[in-house]
């Protein structure tokens, strides 16, 4: 075997189907990846891009059941002769959420519950600790309890907790979703280091294929449980002509946007600590405000002032009084209360049925009527959630990062239902690490970083481009990759 | 240049003593509580919980603070008792009858409850679950029984702050938060529980996940970071339980008040 073969993974005519469903989640696939590849699973959602990590895991059909064909061998070794445990030595796999694969209460134990479980001595536990600490830079964080980290901070925790096992194959599931541009660019820098470095194969799920760019990495493209497309990542990925490209068309602008409607003035707001002060902002009624900035920047608590969930430490926020608010939350299981789709879309008994069956169709659940909401798919849920919230015809909609983790057909149709808003002479305020789409959706662009800096897209982000913050620009107006 | 993080630790006071000796402290604190009738010891007891929390960097006002309703609670033991009581000499006839029997076992009453309560919450303050299973496991109780408390522990603050973003939610829908009726009450369990419900689910099965993916349960032991040695804090901490132990059984034999 070639030093180049050590660690390759190799699958072979795999599929898998989940029990009660009808589609296969992966069907027939094939793909070899040989040590120190960079590869990107990229494909729309249920393509079953996150089935194809928890195979190669080993947690399929091990720890979620489903009937599967074919095989999964890593360094010539089948998976489905290892236990999870065994295949965790030399397979690390990062999940989606960081928050939700923290096992500890501090940042030093969690790094190294994954070496403890190893048996192996203090020593070396000792030294592997250190280690990816440095490697992920949160030397700095060790003695922290990881309750209280931010979710940037938790994202290299679980990929240094992950390091610290030293497989040799490291499976991230979109590991920048909750991260913001330059959050994103750090840690795949990180990645590629480990990549180039020390030959470790990496396998990156992602739906923003943007903050890949820099990686270079190979292009395994999934639609409906098969591969579809792959782009050889020797050559640069134009993702436009891939059709990848996580671009939008830009928003017309509005004719007459209405009187302010929405008017913040000297708002001063933090926590433990202030987060802006000074803020002053006018939104006009049929405008969209796009709200971008660095994690922990305050986008969400703006949110949530503007809602009336906080009050300002100082200043006051203007809007009309009668204004009704519909409020999209970050994760929809929070906004999901009763017992069927169409009870929750009859919003406390007050939609006829023929309002509910349209809300339905709007919707694309038709069909789905009597289903509890919480089975639905995440996209399913994410228009359930944007329905409910829009059903009152609400005059200030506020979106909490609403495209995470759903795939183009769904943005394209969340797009289209902000639009309308705006075109009744609603005001919609959006937050977003997609620096794109807010650039193309945006009337007007909130930054909010230690800073704050507001005004027409382009105005914003001319400055962000000259203050040295290029991966906070649109991709077409140069933004950095 | 990739940034480093920041941050700060707590390492003072009983934070530096290991488990152990903030058990055997605890254990002492409640002998005071549970093991003497002297009143003085107890209220010296409740001082010294007060004093080693600021010692300990916790910040006593906020540790009072967060005893509020404890305190609240020991002084209506406190009245019940002193009004309730009957025998002894009267110190005040009218309008109610006050002994100071009855006065006296208010206070140890109350003494009591305070002295049990805050040297409970103190040690769950300093003391560090992780460092705690460690000792569980050196214990030879199975290492998965000590997890299953850092577990429990862990789900704390995200039951907490998942409850809150659901209320939050119910509140932007115009859901009335109403518990005057058996029916708005069970309504409104199930609007929060169910969410919250849910998200515990979803995340103990990807911690499960986790904790697999790094090879929990491979081995029937497991190593460790961190030996917890012997330390001076140790010392001092075990010394000051012995100390207490020994005023107690002084109290019982002299029958100090």
């Amino acid at each position: 075997m070639s030093s180049n073969e050590g660690h390759r993974l190799a699958i072979r005519d795999l599929s898998v189907l989940y029990p009660d469903r009808t589609d296969r989640a992966l069907d027939r696939v094939d793909e070899t990846i040989e040590e120190g590849e960079i590869v990107a699973v990229t494909g729309p959602s249920g393509c079953g891009k996150s089935t194809l990590c928890r195979m190669i895991a080993g947690f399929v059909p091990s720890l979620v059941p489903a009937e599967v064909s074919g095989e999964v061998r890593i360094a010539d070794r089948l998976v489905d002769r290892m236990s999870p445990e065994a295949i965790a030595g030399r397979v690390g796999f990062v999940q989606q959420d960081p928050d939700a694969q923290i096992c500890t209460l501090r940042v030093r134990q969690e790094v190294a519950f994954g070496p403890e479980n190893l048996c192996l001595p203090a020593d070396e536990i000792r030294s592997r600790v250190e280690a990816s600490l440095a490697a992920m830079r949160i030397e700095a964080l060790a003695e922290r309890s990881t309750p209280t980290l931010s979710g940037g901070e938790k994202q290299r925790l679980a990929v240094a907790s992950i390091l610290a096992m030293h497989p040799r194959v490291l499976l991230l599931d979109e590991p920048s979703a909750s991260l913001d541009p330059e959050g994103a660019r750090d840690l795949f820098s990180l990645l590629k280091g480990l990549s180039r470095d020390e030959r470790r194969t990496l396998v990156v799920v992602e739906h923003r294929l943007r903050p890949l760019l820099g990686l270079r990495p190979r292009l395994v493209v999934l639609d409906r449980g098969r591969i579809v497309a792959r782009r050889d990542g020797r050559e640069p990925i134009d993702l436009v002509a891939a059709g990848l490209r996580d671009a939008w068309p830009a928003a017309r602008p509005v004719r007459r946007p209405g009187p302010a409607a929405l008017a913040l003035e000297r708002i001063a707001f933090g926590y433990d600590r202030p987060l802006f002060s000074g803020l002053s902002l006018t939104v006009r009624g049929g405008e969209i405000l796009g709200v971008i900035g660095p994690n922990g920047g305050g986008k969400t608590s703006l949110l949530r002032l503007i809602a009336g969930l906080e009050r300002p430490w100082t200043g006051t926020i203007r809007r009309p009084e009668s204004a009704r608010v519909g409020f999209v939350f970050q994760h929809p299981h929070h906004q999901i209360f009763e017992r069927t789709v169409a009870r929750e879309l009859r919003i406390d008994g007050q939609a006829s049925d023929r309002e509910v069956a349209a809300r339905l169709a709007t919707a694309r659940l038709d069909g789905l009527a009597a289903a509890p909401p919480l089975s639905l798919s995440l996209g399913e849920q994410r228009r359930l959630t944007l329905m409910t919230a829009l059903a009152r015809d609400p005059d200030l909609v506020l979106l909490d990062e609403p495209f995470i983790g759903q795939d183009r057909r769904n943005v394209v149709w969340i797009l289209s239902r902000l639009l309308r808003v705006r075109h009744r002479g609603g005001i919609v305020v959006l937050v977003s690490h997609d620096i794109d789409l807010i650039g193309a959706l945006s009337d007007r662009v909130l930054f909010l970083g230690g800073e704050a800096i507001a005004g027409r897209p382009g105005e914003v982000f001319a400055q962000l481009a000259a203050s040295g913050r290029p991966l906070f620009t649109p991709l077409l107006n140069g933004g950095g990759s | 240049m990739i940034p480093r993080l920041k941050a700060g630790a707590h390492d003072r006071g009983l934070h530096r003593a290991g488990p152990g000796a903030n058990l055997l402290l605890l254990g002492a604190m409640l002998a005071v509580g549970f093991a003497t009738p002297s009143v003085v010891l107890k209220i010296a007891a409740v001082a010294l919980v007060v004093v080693l929390t600021a010692v300990s960097g916790e910040g006593a006002r906020r540790f009072l603070g967060s005893l509020r309703f404890v305190i609240v609670f020991a002084v209506l033991l406190f009245a019940v008792q002193a009004l309730t009581v009957g025998e002894g000499n009267v110190l005040l006839p009218t309008p109610v009858r006050i002994t100071d029997r009855g006065l006296i076992a208010g206070a140890g009453m109350a003494l009591r409850f305070l002295v049990v309560l805050s040297s409970s919450f103190l040690f769950a303050l300093v003391v560090d679950p992780d460092r705690l299973a460690r000792s569980l496991i050196r214990l030879r109780i199975p290492y998965r029984y000590g997890y299953l408390l850092i577990l429990s522990l862990r789900f704390v603050p995200f039951f907490r702050r998942e409850t809150a973003i659901v209320r939050e939610a119910q509140r932007m829908r115009g859901i009335e938060a109403s518990v005057r009726t058996p029916r708005s009450l069970a309504r409104a369990i199930r609007f929060t529980f169910v969410p919250v419900l849910v998200s515990g689910l979803t995340r103990v099965d990807s911690i499960a996940m986790s904790m697999t993916g790094r090879c929990f349960g491979l081995h029937r032991r497991r190593t460790a970071l961190t030996d917890d040695r012997w330390t001076t804090a140790d010392g001092a901490v075990v010394a000051l339980s012995l100390a207490m132990a020994l005023l107690v059984w002084g109290s019982r034999a002299g029958g100090w008040p």
